[in-house]
């Protein structure tokens, strides 16, 4: 009995400290699929591009390490608002399948720049904390992935201050809402747009420096990711962030006690069930108020 | 009127091309993208029609290639409970019906629960699906073999006049099987689309509520899109089966619906010909550009391509080449007198 | 307007060139054609393998090349993707014309591309492939010098009784794939044989990244020994989260993979694992054939490649020796003159010996290599062979 609690136990730390980079991995899309209706494939990009940068500027340039991952952000928020500018900006069609084929091109291309520069061979991040888990009882965790709860969860703290009690918040909020209304209370919502893309690429970035350290950096990290962050997205409803975050720790814990009970073959699996099911009972996700069916 | 004639014309050569291109390379590209090709023709009818989009395509196309696999193999499988199903081989064409059938009536199921939902729902929702039929394929090893793959699959026999039942062995007996069911499904698209169904289908494509109000049954007619589109799909997936003749779970890559919507977008969604050119253009790009970069550099350039062709194209290539061809008409018509003019139009 | 056209233009027509050219052929040399996944998912073994194979083609021209003429290495990516495998060999066989071909890394692409094998007549060298099925679906042209997840564990059960404490109840973690799956299968029978317990066996998807849940599983199972199956990322990954776990069993991998991340950036303390290897390049004098081997280690680490890259990169190299020596035995470079070329192949090669057996319906047999294995140690960062 002793046994299954401590497995049990176990299971809950993975799932919680996962689950925080989840949450921040849907938080970023579904502000950008929630405020700009953008099917946007290369979520899974910036989370690895965030990943590379943490090991370019670590491994490769010795930068500190706490540095680094800031860098990384910043570089992944920088990335994220040019590739609006330059492309999304200046493309002449709203049509959201159009917008997808251009989102489709560019995951593409920077899936294959990362292998071209990096190699295909899978990249470890060093990481200044002891390799000894630290045992709490029967559960045991890695130094690092407290540090990456912490950080995470500061994050969490940090981006929900901004989206409710800060003017671009409120200019966020009330484009997504109705963008006409925003536009016209003064809202300028090309600027928006470009502050959400930016902002949504960087939160994946930063999960990507985060969760680099934890596995291994390769280029084809991100399409996981995508599919994961889009299933958060579901499960949350789209456009909330707060559901995004409850929405990351769910699909965490539900991964790691259905792939630890029932079947660790179809850990993937779980997410993709949790979104059918959540789509055929309640279409519009569990916290938003929005009717979505059409 | 001349556009018919050009279609014709164009069709004329792609039906006689294995005589006067012989090379039995292009050949076969032609045959693998031709199949893919037809499977984009039935997700414009979804996504370029119907305003559906569906992300999860390649589900159908899988659903059909594992279902002509087992058929044309045989197979036993354990149902539980001390059941045993035990199916004898049977013979390829029936396998293949049996492939499309499948993929209807997935469709069907898919169609009845996904629509439900619009927009991004309706997206994500396919995309699961797709997934969750990839981890089945991949994982009930007893039915599917799973990562083993099923292999030594037979290829298609058909019964041919004046030859018989005859193995398809040549490519350019699998390139004309290929074309055929190019031609059919281009045909049953194209009466679909300009028939009361079709109308009706674009009707709920540019405004749902509006349909609705004038009386058009939505999800009946959303859902009747999506069996054909599957049946097709899943016929694209029995042709692929046949031809390579190994089906693993990897049929079920998402790779391959992005590749189906990059020939749709980018041809022309909701134009007839546009999964053709699209098709024709992504389809051969990346084997042309195999001698021209190193690996990485190809996919690369063809990630870009897709980006400009929409920058500049936004709404495909042939609604742009049916511009150009419109002001050469009118920059023509003038040499031409007033009746034969009328005539011509 | 202009940009419409221009566009046009410029794709049609480079489209129409592009197919219609005929490559030229340089007549003075003899090309191998080769497929690997060179992108996608598996891109980094597929390019150590093509790594290996280029320094093999380099050696050989070094010294004169085979029957007077320069050896020409020709490769295509299979983009991780058994279509693109059917495309690319294809092209190999129709355009390039190569009389031979080596691939194609995982069973799923060289299962795909076999039928093309006996539509042109064309020789394949499978040279990591594991799948039973390779040499046993009646394919006259197909030549494998990997070993089947069965040999290695035949192999295995010859140092059964090195492992001190004794090996009594095992558990598995295995990739989701024919290889995973069959080499779960063939260590259990045949440790069985041995009186040996199996326990849990657990698989993890191919990009999976947190394997937790199965290693908190395989903690509770109370086996000795844990056998863990998959490419080098997976394995390093699943080493660290062992270690974090304080999973109490001794780990042996197996499949020839080795996580040399964990050589500079070692686990906990208490955290060793034997590798089951095809070649140690930290000891090539332990080879069959030391002088062959320091060649190939030489060559790799003077074009600076990653070192970790020599344990699957010889799978290349001892293939392209092994199509020498068929050529050089069958005195020219035709398909079917090497196909029975291939039969009477015997040479030594970085991994030890190479010669084909029958295997497979008769009268349609494959041919079968039988390598040998080696067996490493990793502590803390440092590698050693403590097993005779």
């Amino acid at each position: 009995m002793a046994d299954s609690l401590d497995q049990f136990l176990q299971h809950i730390v993975n799932g919680v400290m996962l689950g925080s980079t989840y949450a921040l991995l849907g938080i970023g899309l579904t502000l950008i699929f929630g405020i700009m209706r953008i099917v946007n494939f290369t979520h899974g990009e910036f989370y690895a591009l965030g990943a590379y940068m943490a090991y370019m500027l670590v491994a490769l340039l010795g930068v500190n390490f706490f540095f680094a991952i800031l860098l990384a952000t910043a570089i992944g928020i920088l990335f994220g608002a040019v590739l609006e500018f330059v492309v999304l900006r200046r493309l002449k069609t709203t049509d959201i399948d159009s917008v997808m084929i251009v989102m489709i091109g560019l995951w593409i291309a920077m899936q294959n720049t990362e292998q071209l520069i990096w190699g295909g061979v899978a990249k470890l991040i060093p990481s200044p904390f002891s390799q000894q888990p630290l045992v709490f009882g029967p559960v045991s965790v890695s130094p690092l992935k407290i540090f990456v709860l912490a950080t995470a969860v500061i994050l969490l703290i940090a981006f929900h201050f901004l989206i409710n009690h800060t003017r671009l918040g409120l200019a966020m909020r009330s484009t997504f809402q109705d963008r006409d209304v925003a536009a016209l209370m003064g809202v300028n919502v090309g600027t928006i747009y470009t502050a959400t893309f930016a902002l949504g690429s960087g939160l994946a970035a930063v999960a990507g420096a985060l969760l680099g350290p934890v596995f291994l950096v390769n280029p084809t990290m991100g399409d996981l990711a995508s599919l994961k962050a889009f299933a958060i997205v579901i499960l949350g409803g789209l456009g909330s962030t707060v559901g995004a975050t409850i929405g990351g720790f769910a699909i965490a814990l539900v991964e790691e006690f259905g792939a630890g009970y029932i079947s660790a073959d179809y850990r993937d699996a779980f997410s993709f069930l949790v979104i059918v099911a959540v789509l055929i009972l309640k279409p519009q996700g569990l916290f938003t108020m929005k009717e979505r069916v059409g | 009127m001349i556009q018919r004639i050009f279609g014709f014309l164009v069709f004329l050569g792609f039906a006689t091309l294995p005589f006067w291109m012989n090379d039995p390379y292009i050949l076969g590209l032609l045959i693998l993208t031709g199949i893919f090709i037809v499977a984009a023709i039935s997700l414009n009818l979804l996504l370029g029609y119907t305003g559906q989009l569906s992300l999860g395509h390649v589900a159908f196309f899988g659903i059909g290639a594992y279902t002509s696999a087992l058929l044309s193999r045989g197979f036993d499988v354990d149902l539980g409970f001390g059941v045993m199903l035990d199916v004898a081989p049977k013979p390829v064409w029936l396998s293949f019906l049996a492939g499309i059938v499948m993929a209807a009536l997935f469709g069907w199921i898919v169609g009845r629960l996904a629509f439900r939902v619009r927009g991004a729902y309706f997206v994500i929702l396919t995309v699961s699906f797709a997934q969750v039929m990839r981890l089945i394929a991949l994982n009930w090893v007893d039915l599917t073999e799973g990562p083993m793959a099923i292999n030594n699959i037979p290829p298609f026999t058909l019964w041919l006049p004046g030859l018989g039942v005859t193995t398809l062995t040549s490519k350019a007996q699998n390139y004309w099987l290929i074309l055929g069911v190019a031609v059919i499904s281009f045909v049953l698209v194209a009466h679909i689309v300009n028939s009361r169904v079709g109308r009706a289908l674009i009707a709920l494509r540019e405004n749902e509520g509006l349909a609705r109000s004038v009386g058009i049954p939505v999800t009946h007619y959303l859902v009747l899109s999506t069996i054909v589109a599957a049946a097709i799909a899943g016929a694209s997936g029995g042709l692929y089966t046949h031809y390579v003749r190994i089906v693993d779970p990897d049929v079920f890559m998402f790779i391959y619906t992005v590749t189906m919507i990059i020939m749709v977008v980018t041809g022309g969604k909701g134009t007839l010909t546009g999964p053709i050119i699209g098709g024709l253009i992504f389809g051969l790009m990346p084997e042309v550009l195999r001698d021209y970069a190193r690996p990485e550099v190809q996919w690369i350039i063809y990630g870009i391509a897709i980006v400009l062709i929409i920058f500049f194209l936004p709404n495909g290539i042939v609604p742009a080449l049916g511009k150009i061809w419109q002001r050469i008409s009118v920059w023509g018509s003038r040499f031409v007198p007033e009746r034969l003019r009328l005539r011509l139009s | 307007m202009k940009t419409i056209r221009l566009l046009a233009t410029a794709i049609t027509t480079t489209l129409t060139a592009a197919l219609a050219a005929t490559s030229t052929q340089a007549q003075e040399t003899i090309k191998i054609g080769m497929t690997q996944p060179l992108t996608g998912a598996v891109a980094a073994s597929g390019n150590y393998v093509a790594n290996g194979a280029k320094i093999a083609v380099d050696v050989i021209n070094a010294k004169g090349g085979v029957l007077g003429k320069k050896l020409e290495l020709i490769l295509e990516d299979n983009k991780s993707n058994p279509k693109e495998a059917v495309n690319a060999v294809e092209k190999l066989i129709l355009r390039d014309k190569v009389p031979l071909l080596i691939g194609a890394w995982s069973s799923t692409y060289t299962l795909a591309i076999m039928p093309k094998l006996i539509e042109y007549k064309v020789p394949l060298i499978v040279e990591t492939s594991s799948s039973g099925k390779i040499t046993t679906s009646g394919n006259p042209w197909v030549f494998r010098i990997s070993p089947t997840s069965e040999m290695e564990a035949k192999a295995f059960l010859a140092k059964y009784d090195a492992f001190q404490p004794g090996i009594k109840k095992i558990d598995f973690l295995s990739v989701n794939n024919d290889w995973g799956r069959g080499s779960a299968d063939e260590f259990s029978k045949y440790l069985k044989t041995k009186g040996v317990q199996v326990g849990s066996v657990q698989f993890m998807a191919p990009d999976a990244t947190d394997l937790s849940a199965q290693l908190t599983a395989i903690k509770q199972s109370g086996g000795d020994t844990l056998f863990i199956t998959t490419g080098v990322e997976q394995m390093t990954l699943a080493l660290k989260q062992a270690g974090e776990l304080k999973v109490p069993h001794r780990i042996i991998t197996t499949g020839g993979s080795f996580p040399d991340q964990l050589i500079e950036h070692p686990g906990p303390k208490e955290m060793s694992s034997y590798h089951l290897l095809f070649f140690s390049p930290w000891f090539p004098e332990k080879a069959k054939y030391p002088d062959i081997a320091k060649v190939y280690v030489d060559e790799w680490t003077k074009r600076k490649l990653d070192f970790p890259g020599l344990t699957e990169g010889f799978r290349g190299y001892d293939a392209v020796l092994t199509a020498v020596e068929a050529i050089k035995t069958a005195g020219k470079a035709e398909p079917e003159a090497l196909r029975d070329a291939l039969w009477k192949t015997k040479l030594p090669a970085v991994n030890g010996d190479i010669a084909f057996i029958k295997e497979g319906p008769a009268g349609q047999e494959s041919g079968q290599n039988e390598p040998n294995i080696y067996v490493v140690l990793l502590n803390q960062g440092k590698v050693t062979m403590p097993l005779p």
